[in-house]
């Protein structure tokens, strides 16, 4: 990607504000949650985007990551009292050096075997925390009740406050990738997603790269685990750790538009709105055709429309198989 | 146009502005939210639950002659009339479900009270959104001791904890002891590795080591296992005397099975949960027999309470199935919320939490094994909550504990597995 | 000890025939087309459920069923191929991955809206009830499942390397390419493909619903682990799928027996992580 021109930065200007304004026009917790979940989600979906859509590596595991940032902030508060924020930084810190654990001695696993060696490795990661009597094993861990303050991360009176901080991480990740994208890095990135053969000779670092993609997007979709923590209050292994949020993810990213940087948010923008309202309207029933509809969908974007929504708007340079 | 026929306008107009207005007159209707699991892993326990809380709607809207409290009138008398409606929200078992649907259940759908959720963990996060919001919820259907040790203000539960649960199962041990003179030294806990389950498993080890047991073994294992011969083998191996098995249905029907092929039989089969759904015993049949379950509701109390086989039989025939333990839990909240309502002569969230604080219905208004229901001042646990033993026979769920509530003598020792 | 050992060996085997079974038809599906059926669990669903309701409304016992089974997975797998998946072949790898996602997705719930999350069981099927040879006891539905998975196994793998059809859909397998030159009509073999790895799960649906209880989610349960076995034994060899099952059948009871039974699965998945690590094409993998 190029730099951006002007119609491009104005298009993004006017999205946030209307984006910010939003809370103050619908005023009510659910229109407010809904865009909550777009923007973690988004965030997560930027984050798997930097080492799948871009580097190549398709992970199914994302979760493990959310699993250990929510935990870690949360561990180091009930514990230690550590301020939230700070327990956010290192959260995201023990993610990347985990993500660097596993991903190196995956390094070499390409597009499949890769792809199930995520998966176990998030299913491994949700058996330990499981039986893991220091961070409350199964019964999970509630956060306690503090006082509402920015630097407690914690609201009770009105979710704005939420919003806006999950924007900001949004914004952030956003800005994350579009460094990685047009730096260097990320045009080692996109050569060593086309091929690892071409890339050595060429002289890239392949295993080195792939771990920064790895930790850079461990240590984003782990802000995220926490932001989920303080959130919602509580956590255990089956809210935090469990396989369908990767799968989501991943869905979000391929929906959007994997390898574009606002792919991602646009495909959280269209997936969680419609998996919210059929929940609300339909799943009540019982029937599962909330479900019913969000799997043909699914399958409908991968056969019509693969490249994902971005892919409709922009015909520049779209890498196709 | 004439005179006239402007008279004509203006008084048609005015009459049908009286009609609206005495429409509007009529008893409004008072909603109430109910968060459960409705699709998902544990969909049919939900469906199960909603049945419940439908069946008691339905009482308290229309005219029974049941010793129910508001089942004599249509409706809620001190509010003219005004009918309960429920709307329903699904949770998918997700906590963060819970919240958003409490909050837009109160904020959207205006409901004055929520009850639910089932699950403990998505309770947690629903009456959390609700203590915020300052509205009351009455849960009548989960069992974690920590949702009445949070100093909550606007949360009420009327059912019994799994601290309670764990204990019965030790006094029964320590009853049958008695009554048939058997050794019983050991048990062995097994559980489902989610919230509830390992929750469960705690209290058990903590009033093992009051009740003077040994533990043989201590086994959590993870939900919707596709083969569990390795725990089975575990159990074998260290030969406890009695096996406390907390699980959801999924497991409950899988192990019963493995059990059986193993011929894992110890002297008695303690159980919570998926085996006392309808599930279960339509799955497994005949080899559900004699298994021991923990309950708070049972068809034969109906032998000291008719009002049970009264509105069983209501329920059998809306919906063409014995009333489940899980539909009687969830059957009992509306009951709480509407009461109180009426009590209060007030929507008015303070007016409703006021009146809860002093809810006192007596046990012949309800179909539960209890005293009644009444809320202690500062937990708001109902202090009247107790549990029951129910053992399947002949492929139906009756009472055996306490003794003196029995309709049927326990059969015990197990007696082993019909080929 | 020992005879508890033997027991948990046995029963090993005998979960480890079943996850070869529904193996099999997966790393086919895989080898041939470089495509994750992420649906493959759910097809082993519709396997069971329709064993399951030929049961009860026609008195047909699962064993009987089998025919009927292949033949609708057959088809099922074909009109799935010929209507989603060929369509996303030469679209991004990530359509490939997550198409199947979808198409899981709605079956699974398809079956909640038909049939209601309900559970399911056979209760007696034809071949029921226990063997005592010993001290160990033998689940005679699961051994027949065992004997089906050595017989279909058979089957397949003398099927691939003596016909004509087979032999089109190794040499599809090793290289696509070679294979179009050597005037294989790939498209076609694809759609065989496909359609008989969804008629083998569908088989294995028949065998496991004579002592497993049925419904609409325990696809996720089932494929998980088979994902496991295919990249455990190598993509696209049957030989490999078929041996991986049992090791995995194996590793999940022993490693639950002797060391945490909580722990079962992660045994699983480590397994596979260390297998890869050393030889990332898995042990019989090109």
């Amino acid at each position: 990607m190029r730099n951006l021109t002007f119609k491009q930065i104005s298009l993004c200007l006017i999205v946030l504000i209307l984006v910010a304004l939003f809370p103050l026009a619908f005023s009510k917790p659910f229109p407010q949650h809904v865009m909550i979940l777009v923007f973690m989600f988004g965030m997560m979906a930027v984050a798997w985007n930097i080492m799948g859509g871009y580097a190549g590596m398709f992970s199914f595991g994302q979760v493990a990551f959310f699993g250990i940032g929510a935990y870690t902030s949360s561990f180091l508060l009930i514990t230690y009292h550590v301020n939230p924020w700070l327990g956010l930084v290192v959260g995201g810190l023990i993610a990347a050096l985990v993500a660097a654990a596993i991903g190196y001695p995956c390094s070499n696993l390409r597009g499949h075997y890769f792809a199930i060696a995520s998966i176990a490795f998030g299913e491994i990661v949700r058996t330990h925390f499981n039986n893991w009597k220091l961070i409350g094993a199964a019964e999970g861990m509630t956060l306690p009740m503090m006082k509402e303050s920015f630097e407690n991360f914690m609201f009770h009176s009105s979710k704005l406050p939420y919003y806006y901080i999950m924007l900001a991480f949004l914004i952030i990740s956003l800005i994350v990738c579009y460094f990685v994208a047009t730096s260097k890095m990320g045009y080692y990135f996109r050569a060593i997603k086309e091929s690892h053969d071409v890339a050595k000779v060429l002289g890239v670092n392949v295993v080195w790269y792939r771990l920064i993609a790895i930790m850079i997007s461990a240590f984003l979709t782990a802000m995220a685990g926490t932001f989920y923590a303080q959130y919602v209050l509580y956590l255990d292994p089956e809210s935090v750790l469990i396989l369908p949020i990767s799968v989501q993810v991943v869905l979000i990213s391929m929906l959007g538009g994997a390898g574009s940087i606002m792919g991602p948010v646009i495909g959280a923008a269209i997936l969680m709105p419609v998996s919210e309202i059929t929940r609300v309207m339909l799943g009540h029933k019982g029937t599962g055709i909330d479900m019913l509809i969000y799997g043909a969908l699914i399958t409908l974007i991968s056969v019509y429309q693969p490249k994902g929504v971005w892919g409709l708007f922009s015909g520049i340079g779209k890498r196709t198989k | 146009m004439g005179t006239k026929k402007l008279w004509v306008v203006i008084i048609s107009f005015l009459l049908v502005l009286s009609l609206s207005v005495y429409v509007h007159a009529q008893p409004k209707v008072i909603k109430i939210g109910a968060i459960y699991p409705l699709t998902g892993n544990l969909a049919t326990t939900g469906l199960d639950c909603k049945r419940g809380v439908e069946m008691a709607v339905e009482i308290i809207n229309g005219k029974y002659d049941l010793s129910l409290p508001l089942a004599k009138t249509e409706g809620l008398p001190n509010l003219g009339g005004a009918k309960i409606e429920i709307i329903f929200a699904d949770s998918k078992g997700d906590p963060k479900n819970g919240m958003a649907e409490a909050e837009r259940l109160v904020t959207q759908e205006k409901v004055v009270a929520v009850i639910g959720a089932y699950q403990s963990a998505v309770t947690k996060t629903a009456s959390q959104a609700t203590e915020r919001l300052k509205i009351p919820y009455v849960c009548s259907d989960s069992t974690s001791p920590t949702l009445t040790e949070r100093g909550f203000k606007y949360f009420f539960r009327a059912e019994c904890t799994d601290t309670i649960f764990a204990k019965n199962q030790f006094e029964f041990l320590e009853d049958i002891k008695k009554k048939t003179k058997s050794k019983i030294d050991s048990v062995a806990l097994l559980y489902e590795n989610t919230e509830w389950g390992a929750n469960v498993g705690k209290e058990e080890q903590k009033y093992a080591k009051e009740f003077k047991y040994k533990v043989a073994a201590d086994i959590p294992y993870s939900q919707n296992a596709t083969d569990v011969s390795s725990e089975a083998g575990v159990l074998m191996k260290n030969k406890p005397d009695v096996l406390l098995h907390a699980s959801y249905i999924t497991d409950a029907i899988l192990y019963t099975k493995t059990f059986k092929e193993l011929g894992f039989s110890p002297k008695g089969f303690l159980t919570m949960a998926g085996y006392l759904e309808p599930g279960y015993l339509a799955t497994v049949k005949g080899d559900g027999n004699n298994m021991i379950v923990r309950s708070t509701f049972a068809l034969d109390l109906a032998k000291r309470k008719p009002l049970v086989a009264q509105v069983n039989d209501l329920y059998k025939r809306k919906y063409g199935m014995e009333m489940s333990g899980n539909a009687a839990r969830s059957f009992t909240a509306p009951f709480v919320v509407a009461e109180a309502i009426n009590r209060a002569k007030s929507t008015e969230a303070e007016a409703v939490t006021k009146a809860l604080m002093g809810t006192n219905i007596p046990g012949d208004q309800i179909i539960n094994p209890w005293k009644g229901i009444k809320f202690d001042p500062q937990t708001h646990q109902n202090i009247y909550a107790t549990g029951i033993l129910v053992q399947i026979q002949g492929e139906q769920y009756h009472t055996v504990w306490p003794f003196d509530m029995a309709s049927k003598d326990v059969v015990w020792p197990f007696p082993g597995w019909k080929k | 000890m020992a005879d508890q050992l033997v027991q948990q060996i046995v029963n090993g085997l005998l979960i480890g025939f079943i996850y070869s079974l529904i193996a099999i038809g997966l790393t086919l599906i895989w080898g041939v087309m470089n495509i994750v059926n992420f649906a493959h669990g759910d097809f082993l669903m519709l396997g069971m459920f329709t064993s399951f309701w030929l049961y009860t409304l026609y008195g047909v016992d699962p064993l009987f069923s089998i025919p009927v089974c292949t033949a609708l997975l057959f088809i099922l797998g074909l009109l799935i191929y010929r209507f989603i998946v060929s369509k996303v072949m030469k679209g991004p790898m990530l359509a490939q991955l997550v198409v199947t996602f979808g198409v899981s997705i709605f079956l699974a719930n398809l079956a909640v809206f038909l049939w209601s999350p309900d559970f399911r069981l056979i209760e007696k099927p034809l071949l029921h009830g226990t063997w005592d040879i010993g001290d160990i006891k033998l689940s005679i539905p699961k051994f027949v499942a065992t004997i089906g998975s050595v017989i279909v196994s058979l089957f397949v793998f003398l099927f691939l390397r003596k016909t004509k059809t087979g032999k089109a859909i190794l040499a599809t397998e090793m290289d696509r390419e070679a294979a179009l030159l050597m005037g294989i009509n790939t498209e076609r073999i694809n759609s065989i493909s496909f359609a008989l790895g969804s008629a083998l799960v569908g088989i294995a649906g028949a065998f496991l619903s004579t002592y497993y209880y049925i419904y609409p989610q325990v696809g996720g349960t089932f494929g998980l682990i088979a994902f496991c076995v295919v990249a455990l034994g190598g993509f696209g060899s049957i030989e490999g799928a078929f041996i991986a099952g049992i090791i995995v059948g194996l590793a999940q009871t022993l490693g639950g027996f002797f060391i945490d039974p909580a722990y079962k699965y992660a045994f699983v998945f480590l397994i596979y992580l260390i297998t890869v690590w050393i030889r990332p094409q898995g042990l019989l993998g090109w």
